[in-house]
């Protein structure tokens, strides 16, 4: 995190969005919005006293509502940058006109209420995706575990967020209701994974092995504790992986093979009812604490910039490599690449080994100083254009703009309006073509004369 | 005048177990403007490819149809091979004889080898009105925009601004780092994850 903040060659823009993409591979114009922060980072040195004295306190979402923040803040001490940002939505000053404590004490003076988003629009040569994932929203999906209402069944990244040093605890494993150490913590892989009845087809790829990492940690971090793990199958094709994988086992982790069919609470205790189908029998485990390895999922919001900036979706939302095998980094739109989760559920290994590939082909464009375009784009036969501009709004690149020409007929010059392709921006779909009533636009390499004689070829 | 040539791939197997090649070859000859037919065993080869430039000479052929697997993967390989050849690469027609043809049609061989026959009819007609195209240039502006700063977002950053382009960074939260950063020890090695 440090070095890309201090590298020289990298601008970081955080706290802002994608709001706009125009242009083609080598000169995409996008406008970015700078999400109102409230606070001067020119001038705050980043010395943390407006969050010491904020008033107000609200659920920290990098706690998973595990921990408190303040309405100014930084989400952990030592983010990237290192400065706070007002939540607006909270502050009492925003809302209320109450309060105001930051910008009196502020000894710089970089409080600034009156903050706007402001919009930016700036050229660039590539895009890296690099958006990431969110986990599946189990408590709609699976009753049976309680549909969120147990506070002791949680998902795989609360257990790291307590297990991190600097997280809520301290790094203690406890359990959210009542602040106790758990003693049997039962972990349930494939929550969403695996499951086309109730949440996605795939494999979610990090689980496996995380939760054989959660079991070990269970049993250094709490003595006589029992860390029980229900799979379906245990997956780790990755190098060191299955030795990973056998340490949880040598530090006593129970792997029960089985679906758990309920969770419910007796008492302090949630009992935690499955299979076991290696021998054939129901069990019943008296748990304090349940942790689900859910499904990755494209992050939120994943479906609104992959149509901002242009590119394709899978079935399953995460964005669409070129070819899964050949073209993995690339998408369909020339100049926009893949990095991480965004493209599909990986671990840190992949996304980095993937992040490092994304990094090469953007290296490759940028050593040419010029790019030669697909010559298969749309044409305009300007004399049987009528310059309707039907193919305008049809274009789902905006590469048809309408031009004036001058023609001479019956002995005068007219001056008159007809379409006009950007070679630049026409990725050569033909959409266009189709949509031209009087036949004047040709996808070269896919004239009408051309596909006529297939179809001739084929029927005649 | 148009002169095509023909060429006909097995893809090993997956295509010539379905599809009777050297048939399709065969007919191949007969159709309008074709010069030249034939069939070989990996068409996107090496030695494939020299029996493209071998018979582009040899023929002075000015329009080339490749029956084989989707355009996808080896179109810009054989319009390579006739770039390299000295004709225009975009005289290049592809019949796509495996994926739409040998592949959905394993079971009926003799109605696949028809269906190859006429896949390749059509790509001959359109390639005989083939003419030759030219791409432009476009600048390259040469900085890079990465969109989400957790591990893959500053990673790639990190690997472009090391090779000494200009990057921004972006990032939706206040702080990058991504999902990174709630993280405690990651495997396998189990080291911290920032």
């Amino acid at each position: 995190m440090v070095a890309a903040s201090q590298h020289p060659n990298i601008t970081m823009m955080t706290w802002s969005e994608v709001e706009k993409v125009d242009g083609y591979i080598g000169n995409f114009d996008v406008t970015i919005r700078q999400k109102a922060k409230y606070v001067d980072y020119d001038k705050c040195t980043g010395c943390g006293l407006c969050e010491t004295k904020c008033p107000k306190k609200v659920n920290s979402e990098y706690d998973l509502g595990l921990g408190k923040r303040k309405s100014i803040y930084k989400p952990f001490a030592q983010a990237v940058p290192n400065k706070p940002i007002i939540d607006h939505k909270s502050c009492r000053k925003i809302n209320e006109d109450k309060c105001g404590v930051c910008e009196k004490i502020c000894p710089v003076g970089a409080i600034n209420y009156d903050d706007e988003d402001k919009l930016v629009t700036e050229r660039f040569g590539a895009v890296v995706m690099a958006t990431g994932y969110d986990l599946f929203g189990w408590q709609e999906a699976y009753g049976e575990y309680g549909y969120g209402k147990y506070p002791d069944v949680i998902t795989g990244l609360h257990f790291e967020r307590m297990s991190n040093a600097s997280g809520p605890t301290d790094g203690k494993i406890l359990r959210p209701s009542d602040g106790t150490e758990p003693k049997t913590v039962v972990f349930i892989k494939c929550v969403g994974s695996r499951d086309e009845a109730k949440g996605k087809s795939y494999c979610s790829r990090a689980c496996c092995m995380y939760t054989a990492k959660h079991a070990h940690q269970v049993k250094e971090k709490i003595e006589d504790s029992e860390a029980i793990v229900f799979y379906m199958d245990v997956r780790t094709p990755g190098k060191s992986y299955e030795e990973f994988y056998q340490r949880a086992l040598d530090d006593g982790a129970v792997y029960v093979r089985g679906r758990v069919s309920k969770i419910y609470k007796q008492g302090e205790k949630l009992i935690v009812r499955g299979e076991d189908s290696l021998i054939g029998k129901q069990v019943e485990v008296e748990a304090d604490m349940v942790v689900l390895a859910t499904a990755m999922v494209p992050s939120i919001g994943s479906a609104k910039i992959a149509s901002t900036v242009g590119f394709a979706t899978d079935k399953d939302g995460f964005f669409q490599e070129s070819h899964p095998k050949l073209r993995p980094v690339e998408t369909f739109t020339a100049g926009v690449f893949l990095a991480g989760a965004c493209q599909g559920p990986k671990d840190i290994p992949d996304t980095v080994a993937q992040a490092s590939a994304a990094a090469v082909k953007v290296c490759g464009l940028f050593s040419k100083d010029n790019l030669a375009t697909d010559p298969m784009i749309s044409t305009v036969n300007e004399s049987i254009c009528s310059g309707c501009a039907i193919c305008q709004p049809v274009c789902p690149y905006g590469a048809i703009e309408m031009k004036n020409i001058e023609e001479r007929a019956q002995g005068k010059t007219i001056e008159r309006q007809v379409a006009s392709v950007n070679k630049g921006l026409c990725q050569g779909c033909g959409s266009c073509t189709v949509a031209c009533r009087s036949g004047a636009i040709n996808l070269q390499g896919f004239t009408n004369e051309q596909i006529l004689a297939e179809v001739d070829a084929v029927c005649l | 005048m148009k002169r095509i040539g023909v060429f006909v791939c097995h893809c090993g197997t997956n295509i010539a177990a379905t599809v009777d090649v050297a048939h399709v070859a065969e007919v191949a000859k007969a159709m309008p403007n074709v010069a030249f037919a034939t069939d070989y065993k990996f068409m996107c080869s090496e030695p494939g490819q020299e029996e493209i430039r071998k018979a582009i000479k040899e023929y002075n052929l000015n329009g080339v149809v490749v029956a084989a697997c989707t355009p996808r993967l080896h179109e810009p390989t054989f319009q390579k091979a006739l770039e390299r050849s000295g004709i225009n690469p975009y005289l290049l027609e592809i019949a796509n004889i495996r994926e739409q043809c040998a592949w959905v049609h394993s079971k009926e061989k003799a109605a696949a080898t028809d269906k190859a026959v006429e896949l390749v009819r059509m790509a001959v007609a359109k390639a005989s009105k083939n003419v030759a195209l030219y791409s432009t240039d476009v600048p390259v502006n040469k900085r890079a925009l990465v969109v989400g700063a957790g591990i893959a977002g500053m990673q790639a950053a990190l690997d472009i601004a090391d090779s000494g382009h200009q990057v921004v960074l972006l990032e939706r939260e206040s702080t990058i780092g991504g999902k990174m950063v709630m993280l405690d020890k990651v495997f396998p090695t189990l080291d911290c994850s920032a």
